[in-house]
């Protein structure tokens, strides 16, 4: 294999990987991927209008899979066997991994928002954490092409924090859901707004891509490519033009320099045999998801860069994020005893709550500096195993003819609200290399050290407090206690499944890993181009933002391996 | 056979005593320690792993219910949800069954379970002096009517085995074709567009 001659090493496949393999190969780059995890392939694979009822455990949710027996992801989870991680004493962080081509994006949420201006200047403007090396005007050309590329629908509402997509991009949302219409007419009450998601996938074909035809939840993946997978868009068009060579079962260990600094290639772990292999590129680009880069970066360098490539910044391992989440279930009496009808629509939110109190924080009226949005899940969804778990909140001590009668009445009634929040990017949030840890492959692995902070804890008061005032304005009941401690209310770091940071981007080495393209300032033919160059992380699922900077990264790399 | 009376009497008397479970001879959370076959059974028995055939599910792990509680399991299943005038028993729809499968997997919340509800149906079955499955009706209501009653049971192991029944029940009933039927979830249909709520649906809501 070291032998081929290939232009670019891409170490991951996922949102990050799977972009720049497209975009490299397009402008005629020859490309080796590295997957950690075995081949996939969603149109073989994906278990759609498969029912709970044939499912172990109903398709419960355990250790194995998390997000239940139908989740698409593969050799995944909360914790990979054989690949350990830690927290500092008093921490806790949760770290959700796939092991499989497409990495993540063939389980994520999809929901796909653009960072506002102010997301990308925040620390110019409450004088937290550091700005993006990059503002709204010069990334959001990228936004543009990512969300063409990827197929994504909602509307352009004109919102101060929700940028307007230029015409012709985003595709016509379906209507609401029933119990997405109450929180509208609760936003009306309110005065606060309730618009259609922007979620990556499509109610009009593209690019031979079928739209959504509303059924079978996205979660397990999309055999028809309806919604954005990187196995389903980015890796199929990169393959089709020759130039792409996947190596799945391989796990990176440590990118290779030569005695000027500058990369050679890569090492990797043949997860198969447990071989050690050397593939040699011309360049390398890290998108092994943002906690992998960052651990690759610590765990390369030798005796010319001590405690990892970029540690001389001071900013590698640091400032490591993840959304604000915290949730808070409500009830609906109107919604008790409905006749049947079918509400399963793209399975996603089809409204959300955008953050309203932008101009509120900027007259110092609010006691957090930084905003979130709120998404809805529930409803009448597919009766699964956590369907009636609520039941004995609403009616306890049932049995007998009473608890079928209860079953059938509060069906469908319960909805979640989830907070998604902007957390403070602080130095003091790391990860390093566990010096008493090795994975199965005995590559050193990473202990995590972060907490929230005040400004965490007090947006989560606030977004608990909101939360049940929809509710209430919507007819409902608040099912638990919103006023309850935020420190009891906000989950672990890790949970929400939007960790970035460790590797940031900005204007000067003195205080960023990466330059603006994600092109690591000590060796310039080595780029970081997933969440891990995040220096702030906007209340806004990353995902779209990582396309966008790995694709600019991508063209930027192809000008300069001078294969226009 | 023993005389009814003397069998409602009994299950109250244990229940009176303030506990169900610890009035008897195994007490609950004894389980773990107990060198209990099945206990030695699930040491060696696996789950269906990171990466299972999600076209082909299977369940993989052997079940653990003997043959003696399963009339005890289907009684009190079919106590939980009876059939009635809309639909069948929980028995007629394989609760019983399930709950075998649900409380034989080895994984962390199932093993839980598995301890709360083996001990609670055998101290059920020894409170009735054999088998609760051959316990007369107005017995097991009687039973049922004080389990279940919030804050019925001055033993908080009897509450909790009895709430974690009724879910195990209601997972087992709700998911299968006819309990899905019975809730009134049609979806699962592919369809060009999506309609939304029907208009009688939009009044109902009052939106």
């Amino acid at each position: 294999m070291s032998a081929e001659p290939f232009d670019v090493v891409v170490i991951g496949s996922g949102a990050a990987g799977g972009t720049a393999a497209y975009a490299l190969t397009r402008r005629g780059a020859r490309v080796c991927l590295l997957e950690a995890g075995r081949d996939y392939d969603p149109s073989a694979e994906t278990p759609m209008f498969a029912r709970n009822a044939d499912a172990p455990l109903r398709g419960a949710s355990t250790p194995d899979k998390f997000f239940g027996y139908y989740d698409a992801t593969v050799g995944g989870g909360w914790d990979v066997p054989g690949e350990p991680y830690s927290a500092a004493p008093g921490t806790e962080f949760r770290w959700w991994r796939a092991r499989m081509l497409g990495g993540r994006t063939n389980h994520w949420g999809r929901v796909t928002l653009r960072y506002a201006a102010h997301d990308f200047k925040a620390a110019s403007i409450d004088g937290l954490g550091a700005d993006w090396p990059f503002d709204y005007r010069e990334f959001s050309p990228w936004y543009d092409r990512a969300e063409r590329l990827i197929g994504v629908i909602g509307r352009n509402d004109g919102l101060d924090d929700a940028p307007d997509s230029p015409p012709g991009i985003l595709q016509p949302p379906p209507v609401p859901r029933s119990h997405e219409r109450l929180i509208v007419a609760a936003g009306r009450k309110l005065g606060r707004p309730v618009v259609a998601n922007r979620a990556a996938v499509l109610t009009r074909p593209i690019d031979g891509r079928a739209a959504c035809i509303y059924a079978t939840p996205c979660l397990r993946g999309c055999s028809i490519r309806a919604n954005f997978q990187s196995t389903t868009v980015l890796l199929p068009a990169a393959r089709a033009t020759g130039r792409l060579h996947t190596l799945t079962g391989a796990m990176a260990s440590e990118i290779a320099l030569d005695r000027e600094g500058r990369a050679t290639g890569v090492h990797y772990v043949d997860t198969a045999t447990g071989a050690h292999r050397f593939v040699a590129a011309r360049a390398v680009m890290l998108g092994a998801s943002a906690m992998e880069s960052v651990r690759l970066l610590l765990n390369s360098g030798g005796s010319r860069f001590p405690g990892g490539i970029g540690a001389d910044s001071g900013a590698l391992g640091r400032y490591v994020m993840d959304s604000v989440g915290s949730n808070l279930w409500a009830q609906f009496p109107q919604m008790e005893n409905l006749p049947p009808f079918n509400d399963d629509g793209i399975w996603f939110p089809h409204v959300y709550i955008p953050w309203w109190g932008l101009a509120e924080q900027r007259a110092g009226r609010l006691d957090f500096p930084r905003g979130y949005h709120i998404e809805l899940y529930g409803g009448r969804m597919e009766p699964a195993a956590d369907t009636f778990d609520l039941l004995d909140e609403v009616a306890p001590g049932r049995y007998g003819k009473s608890l079928k009668q209860a079953a059938r009445r509060y069906y469908g009634s319960f909805v979640r609200l989830s907070q998604r929040g902007e957390p403070v990017a602080l130095a003091r949030n790391r990860v390093e290399i566990d010096p008493r840890g090795s994975d199965r492959f005995g590559i050193p692995t990473l202990r995590f050290d972060v907490r929230w902070s005040e400004h965490e804890l007090k947006q989560t008061a606030h977004a608990q407090k909101s939360m049940a005032e929809f509710i209430v304005a919507a007819g409902g009941r608040v099912l638990g206690d919103p006023r309850q401690d935020p420190a009891r209310a906000i989950l672990s770091p890790g949970r929400v499944i939007h960790e970035v940071g460790g590797a940031r981007a900005g204007s000067s080495p003195k205080e960023s890993v990466t330059n603006s393209y994600g092109r690591v300032w000590a060796v310039p033919n080595l780029y970081v181009i997933d969440g891990a160059v995040f220096p702030s992380s906007a209340h806004k699922n990353p995902t779209l933002t990582i396309v966008g900077f790995a694709w600019r990264a991508s063209e930027h790399l192809a000008e300069h391996l001078g294969r226009a | 056979m023993h005389d009814r009376r003397e069998v409602i009497a009994r299950l109250l008397r244990v229940l009176a005593a303030g506990a169900l479970l610890p009035a008897l001879p195994a007490p609950l959370g004894a389980a773990a320690e107990r060198a209990d076959p099945q206990d030695a059974a699930e040491a060696g028995a696996l789950g269906y792993g990171r990466d299972p055939n999600l076209l082909a599910p299977s369940v993989p792990w052997p079940l653990l219910l003997d043959a003696k509680l399963r009339p005890t399991v289907a009684r009190l299943a079919d106590l939980m949800l009876p059939a009635d005038e809309r639909s069948p028993s929980a028995s007629a729809l394989g609760v019983p069954e399930f709950i075998d499968e649900w409380i034989s997997a080895p994984y962390p919340q199932q093993a839980e379970d598995r301890r709360l509800i083996l001990d609670g149906l055998r101290q059920l079955d020894l409170a009735a002096g054999g088998s609760f499955a051959t316990v007369d009706e107005s017995a097991a209501v009687a039973l049922l009517d004080q389990l279940c009653e919030p804050g019925g049971c001055r033993d908080p192991l009897a509450a909790r085995f009895v709430a974690c029944f009724r879910r195990i029940c209601l997972i087992g009933y709700y998911t299968t074709p006819a309990g899905v039927a019975e809730l009134g979830y049609v979806g699962y249909q592919p369809a060009a567009h999506f309609e939304g709520p029907p208009p009688q649906v939009l009044r109902r809501l009052g939106v």
